[in-house]
């Protein structure tokens, strides 16, 4: 099968395929940088929003801790010279928010008169979980002189303070918010403090995670962790520390722009060289929600996507090329039996059937044309056969007008003791006009070769008029001249076709050996002598017959010696042909006749020089009749 | 066989060139019919070229001769190959024909 080599189906195949896949790579470059775009703003706005939540929840606490100490503010104030009441104030805080867990009301020192130190103090013990009330002022833990105290009280307001790590107090991470307290006259007298525990903000956002792998951080106003997924990093490092370390300019940008307060996303370099996000937004005490997730992590769902979408397309390229190559090869499975009808018909079957087309397309119209092409072949070759067949019957109706033609041809030569006459006319294939003749009256021999111009039935005609003639004429017994005269004139009665016969008519007196000859138009005969010696009979040519009425023709005379031959030919000898065009020739023929043995018979001659004619031609075709007369004189 | 007619000054100049035999002799009649149907005074053929002239092509030259003489109008041959010459001097046609 010719499918079997390279098919149209695979190479349509193929390009489609190649054309698919550059399309579908294409489209999937530029969706996929779309798509990256959009999921990245996707993503940012959701993490945004996670930030927000987190944020409202510990603005919440951290309000309501800010409310449940200015609650209390109000209470220290009317009742700041009642120590018992104080003790109170403080438990009621501990009590009131579960967010506190230690509150302390820290007195100037000897506001009490005589009372150096006085803060009591309420805090949930780590171990046992129980509320225990102390006072908390002494020598060795001189409050006036720690931060939670001199701070506020220089600011002259509230304030949150660093986180840290009580060792004294509660012994845990917190942070705690001091709120400066004043007489109605304004003066400061101590400060009112809420503790809370950082851990429970750990756990809080530690359970927020959107991403596989992101964390939720809070930093201090200073940049120091108060909330870090690695645990050793709290209240130990700051985040400048860890931008500073990952080398990332926009690490560095993202820390500075959360401890100024601001909000917002960025990408920047981790300290494990690998790409994050953050996504940062600020407390009102100074803090700050930071959100990190890896790149890798936001992308996951796309990189997925993009390895079913590819896998797809893979299978669906693939599904593409197999579809398409069968189509094309059912499309072109008629081109291939179009194929085999060809060769079938170049075989010679021109009835080969045709692979039937059902589409309007250009394999109808190729169906069509090789239908018609069929149609025209056979038409043809009936139509040749019937030629062919006319034509044959046309050929063997010459070739009976042929025979006809030369059964007129006198072919009983005389029987002679003194002459020894032969005649051959040897046709091309197409009808010609050659002729010969000869007729005995008394010792008299009368003999006559004659070529008629053109050839087909019209010369065969003129010649069989020609030689009806010269036997009516010839035997009158009157001279050669008159004989010709006669017979040009009876050939010129009524030729309007233009015809002409070329004559060459002789009288030989078998007693004498007087020859009485007269030409009309024709070749040049030989004579040859007893001796071998052979020569042209250069005779006057007067006019071939046949054109001019009342011609006046010229007769001429010559005396054999006995043993003389005269040798009458038509132009069929001279004009023969080789293949290579070159003819025969006079000289050729002088040149045999001079070799010829003196003494052979006519018939011997004739059929020799015949022989050498066409040896001469070398199988090329005889194109013109081939007419030999030979008359042997012998005398008595 | 080739057949060139160019006309100047009522005169017919001809130029043969190649072989004129019975294959092509229905073909040269095609060829010099202009002639046939011409009022030229004078028809000049030269025959530089000419090969050879079987004796159906001496028909033509008759046929061209008769209805070049019905209409008293002149036919001339000219350089003829000596063995074409012997064609026309064999058969007696320079008797009739004009060649010079």
């Amino acid at each position: 099968m010719p499918l079997k080599r390279k098919s149209i189906a695979r190479r349509l195949g193929r390009y489609v395929l190649l054309l698919s896949a550059g399309i579908l790579v294409s489209v999937s470059v530029l969706l996929g940088f779309v798509s990256h775009r959009l999921i990245e703003r996707v993503s940012m706005e959701v993490a945004g929003k996670e930030v927000d939540l987190v944020i409202s929840d510990i603005e919440k606490m951290i309000s309501e801790v800010e409310r449940a100490v200015d609650n209390v503010d109000w209470f220290v104030q009317r009742n700041s010279h009642r120590q018992r009441f104080m003790y109170e104030a403080t438990r009621e805080l501990v009590l009131s928010n579960p967010s506190i867990i230690g509150s302390a009301v820290a007195f100037e020192p000897y506001y009490f008169k005589g009372t150096h130190w006085f803060a009591p103090y309420t805090y949930i013990d780590k171990e046992t979980e129980e509320i225990r009330t102390i006072q908390m002022g002494n020598s060795d833990y001189d409050y006036p002189a720690l931060d939670w105290y001199r701070v506020p009280r220089l600011y002259d307001k509230p304030v949150w303070s660093e986180p840290y790590f009580d060792e004294g107090g509660g012994d845990r991470q917190m942070a705690t918010y001091s709120l400066p307290l004043k007489d109605t006259t304004g003066t400061f007298f101590g400060i009112l403090t809420s503790d809370i525990s950082l851990s429970w903000l750990s756990t809080r956002l530690q359970s927020i995670a959107p991403y596989w792998d992101s964390h939720m951080m809070l930093i201090s106003a200073r940049g120091t962790f108060i909330v870090h997924p690695d645990r050793s990093l709290v209240l130990n490092a700051t985040i400048f520390d860890q931008a500073a370390k990952s080398g990332d300019e926009r690490a560095l940008e993202l820390a500075r722009n959360m401890v100024n307060g601001k909000r917002g996303s960025s990408r920047f370099r981790g300290t494990n060289n690998e790409d994050y996000y953050g996504i940062y937004g600020p407390l009102s005490n100074g803090w700050s929600v930071l959100l990190v997730t890896s790149y890798a992590s936001v992308f996951l769902n796309l990189y997925a996507y993009n390895l079913v979408l590819g896998i797809l397309m893979l299978l669906g390229l693939l599904a593409l090329y197999f579809g398409c190559r069968n189509v094309v090869r059912r499309q072109t499975m008629p081109i291939v039996e179009f194929s085999q009808a060809a060769m079938t018909m170049a075989k010679g079957n021109f009835k080969a059937r045709l692979p039937e087309v059902r589409t309007q397309d250009e394999l109808q119209t190729l169906n069509k044309s090789m239908a018609y092409m069929q149609q025209s072949i056979n038409e043809y070759i009936t139509e040749l056969k019937s030629t062919t067949a006319s034509n044959e019957r046309y050929e063997s109706e010459l070739n009976i007008a042929r025979n006809i033609q030369m059964s007129m041809l006198p072919q009983n030569f005389p029987v002679r003791e003194d002459c020894d006459l032969y005649a051959m006319v040897q046709p091309a294939k197409e009808v010609g006009g050659d002729l010969y003749d000869f007729i005995e009256v008394g010792d008299k021999l009368f003999f006559l070769v004659g070529d008629v111009s053109g050839k087909g039935v019209p010369a065969a005609l003129f010649m069989a008029i020609t030689r009806a003639a010269f036997r009516f004429i010839g035997a009158l017994g009157i001279s050669m001249s008159e004989v010709v005269e006669r017979v040009n004139n009876s050939l010129c009665d009524g030729n309007t076709s233009e015809m002409f016969v070329t004559l060459f008519a002789g009288c030989l007196n078998l007693t004498t050996g007087e020859l009485d000859y007269c030409n009309a138009g024709h070749n040049p005969i030989l004579v040859i002598q007893p001796d071998g010696s052979a020569s042209f009979l250069r005779a006057k040519p007067n006019l071939a017959a046949g054109l001019v009425e009342r011609f006046p023709y010229e007769e001429e005379h010559l005396r054999l010696a006995p043993g003389s031959r005269l040798l009458l030919y038509t132009d069929g000898v001279t004009e023969a042909e080789r293949p290579d065009k070159k003819q025969f020739g006079e000289q050729t023929l002088l040149s045999w006749a001079k070799k010829l043995n003196p003494g052979v018979s006519s018939n011997a001659a004739a059929l020799e020089l015949y022989s050498r004619v066409r040896h001469f031609a070398a199988g090329a075709e005889q194109n013109d009749d081939i007419t030999i007369m030979s008359v042997l004189y012998k005398a008595k | 066989m080739k057949v060139n007619i160019q006309e100047e000054n009522g005169k017919a100049l001809v130029k043969l060139e190649g072989r004129l035999d019975t294959t092509n002799a229905d073909q040269f009649m095609k060829d010099i019919k202009p002639l046939m149907d011409g009022t030229q005074q004078e028809i000049d053929v030269d025959c530089t070229d000419m090969e050879y002239t079987s004796s159906q092509g001496l028909r033509m030259f008759l046929m061209l001769q008769k209805n070049v003489s019905a209409r008293g109008a002149k036919l001339v041959l000219r350089n003829m190959k000596p063995h074409v010459k012997e064609v026309f001097d064999i058969t007696g046609f320079s008797h009739i024909i004009n060649i010079l």
